[in-house]
């Protein structure tokens, strides 16, 4: 103690301004943390810390080194850390990303760790541990799922921690679904901060309560159908602990409440635990039989696997359980086994130091125990303690009734008067029991179930009494195991129904969930008469008590799928009650379970064995059990309690987690609520101004109307107006027009004016100047009087002198009388001549007169003569064009009768010579050449004349013919003939003496085109005449000379030549080369002569056509 | 007044509006009725317009002299040209030049033959590129006229016609197509040349026959109009257009003998170029006229 009070000072001096001084004590403090070994210092170090947050033993503690820093091997220490991570984990998701692998490590660890056990720690201990373990694995697997698992598997896949992996890690994992991040997610994808952003700590962890299986962690509001599992599970749990290896401290109630499920226990066998089941059973068949009814051997095996264990693998991890409680039992053989654990009063001092003390003993006897202990040992062990369970419950808890209870109650709680709390709670359920009664039929109908209210209020009860406890533990300083014992019994009651880790996880956590338990207790308290009713009623009871101030609005929220589910809940439930033999469970416990259990049974142990003994004998020999040192006991009840608090904290940051979420999802309700009520509200008012806007438009129309009429008015009255204003312009126009017309009349006036005032002064200088004119005239007026007196004067002188002058006409006449009558009477003659002239001249003219027109008539005669002539020349001269046309016609027809006639006279002719052709052979015969010579003449001349007539050319050329060629030896002959040159040859070449071979003439017409040609070419042709005709001149001539030198020498000779020629020319016809050799004989020649002849002429002729055509 | 009144008295306005030819019959008419024909006046019409065919003949007859100007002396004249024929036709018979066997264009050819003193010594004399135009001409002709006596004088006086009045045109013909062939187009007319095509187009057949075997009876009735009234010269602008109109054809060909040939045989026209022929040879009737206007020498 003198060291402590030491510390503390250096504790205080290290805070001193005085930096020498700190620096000082910090490096005692460090020398004497090298040097000792022990935690003291350290933990004085943190507790100092913790209350002063000084700076410096931060510093300290920081650069703690070896031995102090491997403090892990403390259970509790460790327990709290890791609930404190699990609690802090979901608080800073974020910001505790770069430590994940230091918190896997942590669960790699603590996980081998629960395995091995490296310190002597109690298995009390270890399933805190192993549940803390539990639920960190649940909190890192439900935040980063894939990193966990890539760590599970990196560091499962070592061979050395397989084992761990297959004892803890796996069963762990049966807990939990797969986690759908590792199909959408991915591990950078965990740590991205905006995932985490949208969530709050409470949405953490309802998060990683979704993909947990365990239904005391699990979250139902996804609609994962786990309701099978929980109703299953539920019973299950109490089976399991009625089953478990402390069946003899608990069967008092567990089975009461396990007799309904425990056949339901026949289909519990999962894989894992198969081989426990089948292994196990043979003992337990013996051992369980005579537990209940109901009870069946395989419910039993089932049982005895200690499933919920973290060593879910019989025999080594079922150990610690069994041997904990197993050594209690086994050591002590007596009903007072649990006393084993009961330590005697503990000295006061710290907690950790109880534990870290009492450590090294506790584990002593467990190894012992564990060597010594056989399974079938173990095994047996339970149902020494189930008999004697099952007589107690017959005469103990079993058989108090909801009746009972009560009382039962009440009795516990004059037993623990000691303990005001409890005397309280006491009080208080009694008093709830007292209404409850009262009040558990009404509520039940009320629906009240579903609301999660009810089970809100038990959490508040393990809590209170919790608070009680640690109230305790702080005020007195001796801790009481009865007591604590006790405070668990108080919860423990209605823990028969539902635990309270349960509770309040499924209830905070939703209506729903809650709902179902709630619902599944009430079954199971509606079908066994047992003292499971209680805690119903109990609850009811509490949450009644305590109304929360939202209660209500669950009501108003949800009535219907409350009342909905509760009654198809109900529904279910019973069915599976009564047909629970088909029922199935999920496969193993979970540790938490297992802590659960763990806790029940430390409560009921105790309270079984305060029961048992007197609450004053506080000072009891502990040691009278046969059990372990008291205070080790003290020391372990201690860490226990610690372990408890720790729980309890951690659940009740759940707990706070689950009342924010509700909170919050209970504003949301209301919000909607509120928010429908709004809608009601303003569909209302929609209404309403819907109503409204209706009259408005009615009033609208109306007022339409009003301002139509009220506008027609107006333009009746603009119209009026405009035609007023019209009519006023009119007007206005008029006046104006009026007013124009006044002015123009009164410039015409002025003009008028103006011009009368120019003719006034026009006239002023009128008058002037008559004035003026005037004055001349009187002036002249004198001067005229004057003229008369003049004139008149003259006058007188005039008739003065005519009077003179008669005077002298007088006498002048009669002096020449006589004369006079001469002159009379010629003047007559005079005039008589005159007279006759005149009638003479008129006379004369009306001759001329007549005789002009006389001439007119000649003259218009004569013209008529002219024209009349010059149409009878035009008529005349159309006559003669008509006759001309006629007779050109007529010519025509003359010419053309004439040339019809020339053809007739050339066939005629043509037949002619044939006929002489044939006469003249006749006649050569007769020898008649003169008569046929006189014929031929006279046919000759005709032909000529007719020939020379028509055509004159036709003369021509033979006559030049002739011309060409005199110097011919027949030339002069043909000259001689030249006035008759046709007809010269032909009388000559009628001669019979002259017969160019009688073939030749129509030989020679037949060739005549043909053959002209090529004779024309030899030398006795005439190039300027056609080739025809110097051939027909040539045979001229011939004839010519054959007639006139007849029967010359060379006759035979020319005319053998010319039959040559014509030979060669001809030579190729055969036929003519016959015949020649006989026109080459004389006598024969002559005779074809004429008719050659007139062939050629006719030749001739047609020739000279041709070529005048 | 009295031949007006018979016409139509919008006729006068026919022409203003564009309508050409409306009145022709009704005109004709009426030169026809003149006592005294005026010939001068057919000439016109002829030439201006296309004779109906009713009066084709008589037209004809008037036009080429085998009709005098007056009415008067028509049948007395025609009475004396059909003994003429009868009696040049018996005289062929006579002397067996011809039979009833004989193709009636030979008797033509040897009636005309006759008359003009040139008849051969025998039917199976050789013929001469004269008769053949003659034969060509009288087989169209003897298609156009139905009355044989009218067939072989008008016949008779147009081959006449065209030896003794277009004697000195006919030759020049050729050149007055090159010339407007290089007037319509000048690249035909190069092509030609460049085949030396020019000189071997078939002028005899365009030019001598007149196209007679050439065209079908019907446009050449037309054109021998303009031939009748005095215009040889349609003959040159009926083979300009001849030429275009089978410019396509002509210009695939290459060589002369082909062109030539390709000209030749167009001849008569196959039945389905005919509408197409009368619209050119319309064509042609309006340019030639189109051409006589701006050449009036011509």
């Amino acid at each position: 103690m003198a060291q402590q009070a030491n510390i503390g000072e250096l504790l205080s001096m290290l805070d001193s301004p005085l930096l020498s001084v700190r620096d000082d004590v910090t490096t005692v403090f460090k020398e004497n943390l090298n040097s000792d070994r022990g935690p003291m210092l350290v933990n004085t170090l943190v507790d100092y810390y913790l209350e002063t947050n000084s700076q410096p033993v931060l510093h300290i503690l920081t650069t703690l080194q070896e031995p102090h820093d491997k403090m892990d091997t403390d259970v509790i220490v460790l327990t709290t850390g890791v609930l404190v991570l699990i609690t802090m984990l979901p608080m800073i998701p974020q910001s505790g990303k770069q430590h994940l692998h230091d918190f896997f490590d942590i669960f790699g660890r603590l996980s081998s760790w629960c395995l091995k056990k490296p310190g002597h720690v109690t298995e009390v201990y270890l399933v805190h541990l192993h549940a803390s373990v539990y639920a960190l694995f649940h909190r890192l697997y439900g935040m980063y799922p894939c990193n966990f698992v890539s760590f599970l598997r990196s560091h499962y896949s070592m061979k050395e921690n397989l084992e761990t992996f297959e004892e803890v890690v796996k069963p762990m994992m049966e807990h939990v679904r797969i986690h759908p991040e590792l199909v959408t997610g991915s591990k950078d994808h965990e740590l991205d901060p905006r995932r985490w952003k949208r969530l709050e700590t409470h949405d953490v962890v309802i998060e990683c309560a979704k993909i947990s299986l365990d239904p005391t962690e699990a979250s139902y509001e996804d609609g994962y159908s786990v309701s099978h599992q929980i109703s299953a599970r539920f019973p299950h749990r109490s089976a399991d602990v009625s089953a478990s290896s402390y069946v003899d401290t608990q069967n008092s109630y567990g089975n009461a409440t396990s007799t309904p499920y425990s056949t339901s226990r026949l289909t519990l066998n999962t894989p894992g635990q198969l081989p426990q089941t089948l292994s196990s059973p043979s003992t337990r068949l013996l051992a369980e039989p005579p537990q209940a009814t109901l009870w069946s051997p395989s419910a039993v095996c089932g049982m005895t696997t200690p499933p919920t264990s973290p060593g879910n693998v019989p025999p080594d991890l079922s150990h610690p359980y069994s041997k904990v409680f197993g050594t209690t039992a086994g050591g002590k053989g007596t009903p007072l086994g649990t006393p084993a654990t009961s330590p005697p009063p503990a000295p006061p001092c710290h907690s950790d130091d109880c534990v870290h003390l009492s450590l090294p003993q506790a584990t002593a006897p467990k190894k012992e125990e564990r060597t010594d202990s056989a399974r079938p040992c173990l095994h047996r062990q339970p149902h020494v303690p189930n008999d004697r369970g099952l007589e107690e419950l017959h005469g103990g808890k079993g058989s108090v009734t909801l009746s009972d209870l009560p009382g039962f109650l009440g009795d516990l709680a004059s037993e623990e008067d000691s303990i005001e709390k409890d005397k309280e709670e006491a009080a208080i359920s009694k008093e709830l029991s007292e209404i409850t009664t009262a009040d558990a039929e009404p509520l039940v109908p009320r629906g009240g179930f579903d609301s999660p209210f009810y089970r809100d209020s038990l959490p508040g009860c393990p809590r209170k009494t919790l608070s009680a406890s640690s109230s305790t533990q702080g005020t007195s300083a001796n801790p009481e195991p009865l007591n604590s014992s006790l405070d668990k019994s108080g919860p423990d009651t209605p823990k028969q129904a539902f635990t309270p880790i349960d509770l309040p996880c499924g209830g905070t956590g939703e209506s729903p969930a809650g709902n179902r338990e709630r619902q599944a207790s009430l079954e199971a308290s509606i079908l066994t008469p047992s003292p499971c009713k209680i805690p119903p009623q109990r609850g009811v009871g509490f949450g009644s008590g305590q109304p929360p101030p939202y209660d209500h609005l669950f009501e108003v929220a949800l009535p219907k799928t409350a009342h909905h589910f509760v009654s198809k809940k109900t529904e279910e439930l019973l069915k599976k009650a009564k047909g629970s033999a088909e029922e199935d469970f999920t496969p193993s416990a979970s540790p938490m379970e297992v802590l659960d259990r763990l806790i029940q049974q430390g409560a009921d142990v105790h309270s079984k064995e305060l029961n048992r003994l007197s609450l004053p004998s506080k000072s009891v020999d502990w040691t009278h059990f046969g059990g372990s040192p008291p205070s080790d006991e003290i020391c372990t009840l201690r860490n226990q309690l610690l372990l408890l608090h720790n729980q309890l904290l951690y659940e009740r940051f759940k707990r706070q987690q689950h009342a924010l979420r509700n909170r919050r999802l209970l504003r949301k309700v209301i919000r909607a609520s509120a928010l429908e009520e709004h809608n009601a509200a303003m569909k209302d008012q929609l209404k309403l101004q819907e109503k409204d806007i209706q009259i408005w438009k009615i009033s609208l129309q109306k007022e339409q109307a009003r301002y139509n009429q009220l506008q027609e008015q107006r333009d009746t009255v603009v119209t009026q107006l405009h035609s007023q204003i019209r009519q006023l312009q009119h007007d206005r126009e008029e006046f104006y027009n009026q007013s124009q017309e006044l002015q123009t009349k009164l410039e015409d006036c002025r003009n008028m004016i103006a011009e009368l005032r120019v003719e006034l002064k026009k006239a002023n200088s009128k008058v002037c100047h008559t004035e003026l004119l005037l004055s001349q005239v009187s002036q002249k007026l004198s001067n005229s009087e004057s003229v008369q007196q003049q004139m008149e004067f003259l006058n007188r002188q005039l008739l003065v002198l005519g009077e003179v002058n008669e005077l002298y006409l007088e006498q002048l006449q009669n002096k020449h009388s006589d004369t006079t009558k001469e002159v009379e009477m010629m003047k007559a003659a005079y005039r008589k001549e005159l007279e006759k002239n005149r009638s003479h001249v008129l006379q004369q003219n009306q001759r001329l007169d007549t005789c002009q027109k006389r001439i007119l008539e000649l003259e218009s005669h004569l013209a008529k003569k002219d024209h009349l002539l010059l149409e009878q020349k035009k008529y005349l001269e159309d006559v003669k064009l008509q006759a001309r046309g006629q007779l050109q016609a007529a010519e025509s027809r003359y010419e053309a009768q004439k040339r019809i006639t020339q053809v007739f006279e050339l066939e005629i002719l043509d037949l002619y010579g044939k006929l002489e052709k044939d006469g003249l052979l006749k006649k050569l015969e007769e020898q008649k050449p003169e008569a046929a010579e006189a014929a031929e003449e006279r046919l000759d001349y005709c032909q000529d004349g007719c020939s020379d007539s028509v055509t004159g050319h036709n003369e021509e050329a033979p006559g030049r013919n002739g011309e060409t060629k005199p110097s011919r030896p027949g030339g002069a002959r043909g000259g001689g003939g030249g006035g008759g040159r046709g007809g010269g040859s032909s009388s000559e070449l009628s001669t019979p003496e002259k017969p160019p071979n009688p073939r030749a003439g129509p030989f020679s017409s037949r060739w005549e085109t043909v053959v002209g040609e090529p004779t024309s070419g030899t030398p006795t042709t005439v190039g300027s005449l056609p080739s025809s005709e110097s051939f027909l001149g040539m045979k001229a001539r011939e004839l010519f000379r054959n007639k006139s030198e007849s029967q010359c020498d060379e006759d035979g000779l020319t005319v053998g030549s010319l039959s040559e020629t014509l030979k060669t020319e001809l030579g190729k016809d055969s036929g003519v080369e016959a015949r020649a050799p006989l026109t080459l004989d004389g006598p024969l020649l002559p005779a074809p002569k004429p008719d050659s002849v007139g062939q050629l002429r006719i030749m001739d002729y047609n020739e000279a056509q041709l070529e005048h055509s | 007044m009295t031949e007006d009144s018979q016409r139509n008295f919008r006729s006068v306005y026919y022409e203003k509006v564009g309508f050409r030819g409306v009145e022709e019959k009704k005109s004709l008419e009426i030169l026809l009725k003149d006592d005294r024909l005026d010939i001068e006046k057919l000439c016109t019409f002829s030439q201006r317009f296309p004779l109906p065919s009713m009066y084709r003949a008589l037209v004809w007859k008037v036009l080429l002299g085998i009709l005098p100007p007056h009415h008067e002396s028509h049948v007395q004249v025609m009475t004396y040209r059909k003994e003429q024929y009868s009696d040049v036709l018996h005289a062929l018979k006579v002397i067996r030049f011809v039979s009833d066997a004989t193709p009636q264009s030979e008797v033509y050819l040897y009636m005309h033959r006759l008359e003009s003193g040139k008849l051969p010594r025998s039917p199976s004399f050789p013929l001469e590129p004269e008769d053949e135009v003659f034969l060509a001409i009288a087989k169209a002709m003897e298609e156009m006229v139905e009355d044989s006596v009218d067939c072989y004088w008008i016949m008779r006086c147009f081959v006449n016609q065209l030896n003794s009045k277009y004697r000195d045109t006919l030759p020049q013909l050729p050149k007055a197509f090159e010339q407007y062939l290089n007037l319509e187009d000048s690249r035909l007319l190069s092509h030609l040349k460049a085949c030396c095509a020019v000189s071997t187009l078939p002028y005899e057949l365009w030019f001598k026959k007149c196209f007679a075997g050439c065209l079908p009876e019907s446009s050449l009735q037309r054109i021998w109009d303009k031939v009748v009234s005095g215009s040889c010269k349609i003959l040159v602008f009926v083979a300009v257009e001849i030429l275009l109109t089978f410019k396509i054809k002509v210009m695939a060909l290459n060589s002369a003998e082909k062109i030539t040939k390709f000209l030749e045989n167009r001849s008569p026209l196959p039945l389905k170029n005919f509408d197409s022929s009368r619209g050119r040879e319309q064509k042609c009737m309006r340019r030639s006229s189109c051409h006589r206007r701006l050449l009036p020498s011509e």
